[in-house]
């Protein structure tokens, strides 16, 4: 007995050491990717072509870099709060609507009256809180309905999420909510521009590498949130909750207080993931703004296991996806359709990988 | 009682197991173990928990396969592909859970599996009725499951093996859920199943069911044959050296009477003396269940400082109920519950703790522990504020207390920071009595099952701890369906039957058979 290996079976936590948990799925993302290139071959489309466009969309030109880089941080943050919620044994497929409130409230208060005009980055930072705040409850939401009544979670967030996506859609129709003023019959259905104050800074100030302080952030919640999980009374209750709220409760552990707390935090993080894309990048409102990142960061959290670092190469690995397969459609030609098979695929691979690894491990 | 059958002499094996190997993982569960079982023979199979028992009916059965070794039936290779392989061939198997459907009738359920197209009920019902007078089993056959005692309910598994008219019967661990008269009505039928030509094998860790029904004998521990007898009987004493590999004069009486060894002896402390503060008063608890039954019936008890008392009962007679109530998990419908001057009547789990109550949950699993967590933060799940400062948990401070508990609770694991679920039975439940007998203002202590599932060496443990805090002065209300461990270990035992107090009695050893008629429903 070492106590290394007391602190692995304590913490729970990732272990980085050479084996197929490395290779493995790297080896699988090969194997998706070359089954991608057939697929793309099958149709007729220039495989050399796609690839060209992919690697440009990605780490091509510095804006691409930082698009990707952008898009990561997103997809951590949804997956942050999925680990976090996960550790109690709570699934929170409510992403996509924690982001979409979240966009909603940071536009709303970045419009609303001086707020462009605060100092000291409260322009903002006050968005970010309200995002923050508005996700939260609409997590919290979701929680008080399993305490209260025994809602499974995974309902209750799916359905919520059905409404944050309403809930937006019907703010940037309504000129009584945040459209912007009709002028003429062609006005479009979105909001207003945020004020520049109330963009998010960028972090070399170059407008062609628009990489924006999301970045160091989405890095610092990381850190957060390991350490709670970690090293905090309150990732241990999490973890007791989550393994056997029962015998929790008889430790006089509050299973409400936990489950609230959790489901408020995950819809913490997806608020913000929501302020991130409206005031780091897009700057307006628009319909179906969160486009799927909310699933796509669900995805990131499930095939983490668990892991901080894990959601981080999975939220990297879907940022570089997508802003690849957005390329590849637009310079290449290869249809939407396609590129989702692709990612799918990798989904599928990476899932398949752990569970070899699993298997292996368990083995030796 | 001495063997008449036929068998023990030398016919030819009905199944013969030669060499063994089953692992779990990095375990072994079984390591070559060699057995031949006879046509007409009752052969037991010994051992304490963990020793390989049902891994080895597991293997016969069907639903594991050996990692090694071989096995033939009738003269043939046997390798079963599954359990519904096994039945098809002759051997079917009692399991330590029932697995009925409470809410269909005894037919039904013997059908279940076996009806092709039209259930032809009749001709089952008639089938029963033959079982029932060739073997000692009456069950009326349209009664429904959950109307039935435990005992009843057996028989209908037995019943539902019978009549595919196995060769080779195997029964896990039948007698532990029993009452005494029941128990001596299924060695009744082992034997009239063997006399029929077949071959019965009985798993069990009590003794005296093996003195009674056994013609043969096989002891696993940890994995291997230790002993095998023709002669159990005359044995008696070396089996248990061999099942426990210790000598029977050190075992502990308390630890002696689970086996069933020997006469049960009164072990228990100095009484203390009468009219102390009483520590732990229950008046009038009562409980219905969700369908407006009643499980725990006006249950009113009090429990003096320093004093034991046992609560007696076949499984299921409200046990349960009281337990939760006292442990803060289940509300009562009425009644109240104090410990000295304060109201603990429906109070959070959280506070009965703070109150100074120290809980052993009938079920570890479920309520008693998290297996998914480190022993160190199982011993101090319910204190875990006292290792935190600014929110942050000291692992350091955690663990070096949870080395010196495991020292002192004698709970042996690879270390502080070891899975919970890695640790046996028998660990896992010191660890537990650990925490909630150092409870810093500990006043009583409620113990459902303590030693269920534990082998003799913590049983021993586990009571040694209960006598000590009692010595203490700690109030112990001891809950238990093994009537020897009470008798053995208690001042008090008062007696529950569908949710009433039969009757109080004196922990007599000679009054065993009365606090048994009570345990039946018997008023005394």
């Amino acid at each position: 007995m070492t106590t290394l290996d007391q602190q692995n079976s304590l913490d729970r936590g990732p272990r980085f050491t050479l084996r197929p948990s490395l290779f493995v799925p790297i080896a699988a993302v090969a194997f998706a990717a070359a089954v991608g290139l057939a697929l793309i071959a099958a149709i007729g489309v220039s495989v050399p072509d796609a690839i060209e466009a992919f690697v440009d969309g990605t780490i091509g030109s510095p804006y691409a870099l930082a698009a990707s880089l952008n898009r990561a941080c997103v997809f951590a943050l949804v997956g942050f709060g999925f680990v976090l919620a996960n550790r109690a044994n709570l699934t929170n497929v409510g992403g996509e609507g924690q982001i979409a409130v979240g966009g909603i409230a940071a536009t709303a208060v970045a419009l609303y009256g001086h707020v462009a005009d605060l100092p000291l980055g409260l322009a903002f930072i006050l968005p970010m809180l309200a995002a923050v705040i508005a996700g939260a409850l609409w997590g919290a939401l979701a929680a008080v309905l399993k305490v209260k009544s025994g809602t499974n979670e995974v309902i209750s967030t799916l359905l919520l999420s059905f409404i944050g996506v309403w809930l937006l859609y019907w703010c940037v129709q309504s000129p009584a909510l945040l459209r912007k003023p009709m002028t003429s019959s062609a006005t479009l259905p979105e909001s207003l521009e945020i004020p520049d104050a109330t963009q998010l800074p960028l972090l070399t100030g170059d407008y062609g590498f628009p990489v924006h302080i999301g970045l160091p952030l989405t890095l610092l919640i990381a850190l957060v949130v390991g350490v709670l999980l970690a090293k905090t009374i309150f990732g241990v209750r999490l973890r007791a909750v989550g393994l056997n709220p029962v015998a929790a409760h008889r430790a006089g552990i509050s299973y409400a207080k936990t489950v609230i707390v959790a489901l408020a935090g995950a819809g913490a993080l997806g608020g913000l993931a929501g302020a991130l894309m409206l005031l780091g990048e897009q700057h307006t409102l628009k319909d179906g703004f969160s486009s799927g990142y909310g699933f796509d960061g669900l995805v990131a959290g499930l095939l983490s296991r668990g892991s901080i670092p894990g959601v981080i190469a999975a939220s990297l690995l879907f940022g570089f996806m997508r802003s690849g397969g957005i390329n590849m459609e637009m310079v290449a030609a290869v249809p939407t359709a396609l590129v989702v098979v692709i990612q799918g695929l990798i989904v599928i691979t990476l899932a398949g990988a752990a569970l070899f690894i699993e298997k292996w491990e368990r083995r030796t | 009682m001495i063997s008449t059958s036929p068998a023990a002499g030398a016919s030819a094996p009905l199944l013969s197991l030669s060499a063994v190997t089953k692992r779990f993982g990095s375990f072994t569960a079984l390591s070559e173990v060699s057995l031949d079982l006879r046509p007409g023979e009752v052969h037991c199979i010994l051992g304490e928990n963990g020793a390989g028992k049902s891994t080895l009916c597991n293997v016969m059965f069907g639903v594991h396969k050996p990692d090694g070794g071989a096995m033939s039936y009738r003269g043939a290779a046997y390798q079963p592909s599954g359990p519904a392989d096994a039945l098809a061939q002759g051997i079917a198997m009692v399991h330590q859970h029932f697995s009925l459907v409470g809410d269909m009738s005894v037919v039904d359920n013997v059908l279940l599996g076996r009806g092709r197209g039209v259930l032809n009920r009749k001709e089952c019902a008639r089938q029963l009725a033959k079982l029932a007078t060739d073997y000692g089993l009456p069950l009326d056959p349209n009664a429904k499951i959950d109307d039935l005692s435990v005992g009843e309910r057996q028989r209908v598994e037995i019943v539902k093996c019978l009549i595919r008219d196995p060769q080779l019967f195997v029964l896990d661990e039948p007698t532990a859920v029993l009452l005494p008269d029941e128990i001596a009505a299924l060695l009744q039928v082992c034997r009239r199943v063997a006399a029929s030509g077949r071959a019965v094998v009985l798993v069990t860790h009590k003794l005296a069911e093996i003195k009674e029904v056994a013609d043969r004998v096989t002891v696993l521990r940890g994995g291997r044959t230790v002993a095998t007898s023709d002669a159990p009987a005359r044995d008696i004493d070396a089996l248990v050296r061999a099942m426990i590999h210790g000598d029977v004069a050190e075992l502990d009486g308390t630890a002696a009477s689970t086996l069933g060894l020997g006469k049960v002896e009164h072990v228990g402390h100095q009484p203390p003396p009468r009219g102390k503060v009483e520590a732990l008063q229950i008046d009038g608890l009562t409980v219905k269940d969700r369908q407006g039954v009643t499980r725990l019936d006006n249950f009113t008890l009090t429990v003096d400082r320093g004093e034991i008392v046992g609560v007696a009962g076949v499984e299921g007679n409200g046990q349960s109920e009281l337990a939760a109530v006292l442990a803060g998990m289940m509300t009562p419908t009425s009644g109240r519950y104090y410990l000295g001057e304060a109201d603990l009547t429906g109070r959070s789990p959280k506070e009965i703790t703070a109150a100074g109550v120290g809980i052993v949950s009938e079920d570890r699993h479920a309520v008693g522990c998290v297996l998914g967590m480190s022993l160190a933060e199982n011993i101090y799940l319910n204190r875990l504020d006292e290792f935190t400062r600014f929110g942050f948990l000291n692992r350091t401070a955690l663990q070096r207390d949870a080395t010196t508990l495991m020292r002192r609770f004698d709970v042996r694991a690879r270390g502080p920071g070891a899975s919970f679920s890695s640790l046996s039975g028998g660990n896992q439940q010191k660890a537990v009595l650990a925490r909630e007998i150092t409870l810093p203002n500990l006043s009583c202590l409620v113990a459902s099952q303590p030693t269920r599932g534990l082998d003799v060496g913590a049983v021993a443990a586990v009571y040694g701890h209960i006598r000590e805090a009692c010595g203490r002065g700690i109030a112990v209300l001891l809950v238990s369906s093994e009537l020897d461990e009470l008798l053995s270990v208690a001042d008090r035992i008062v007696v529950l039957y569908r949710g009433r107090i039969m009757g109080t009695c004196p922990a007599d050893p000679a009054r065993k058979a009365e606090i048994g008629a009570m345990m039946a429903g018997q008023a005394q």
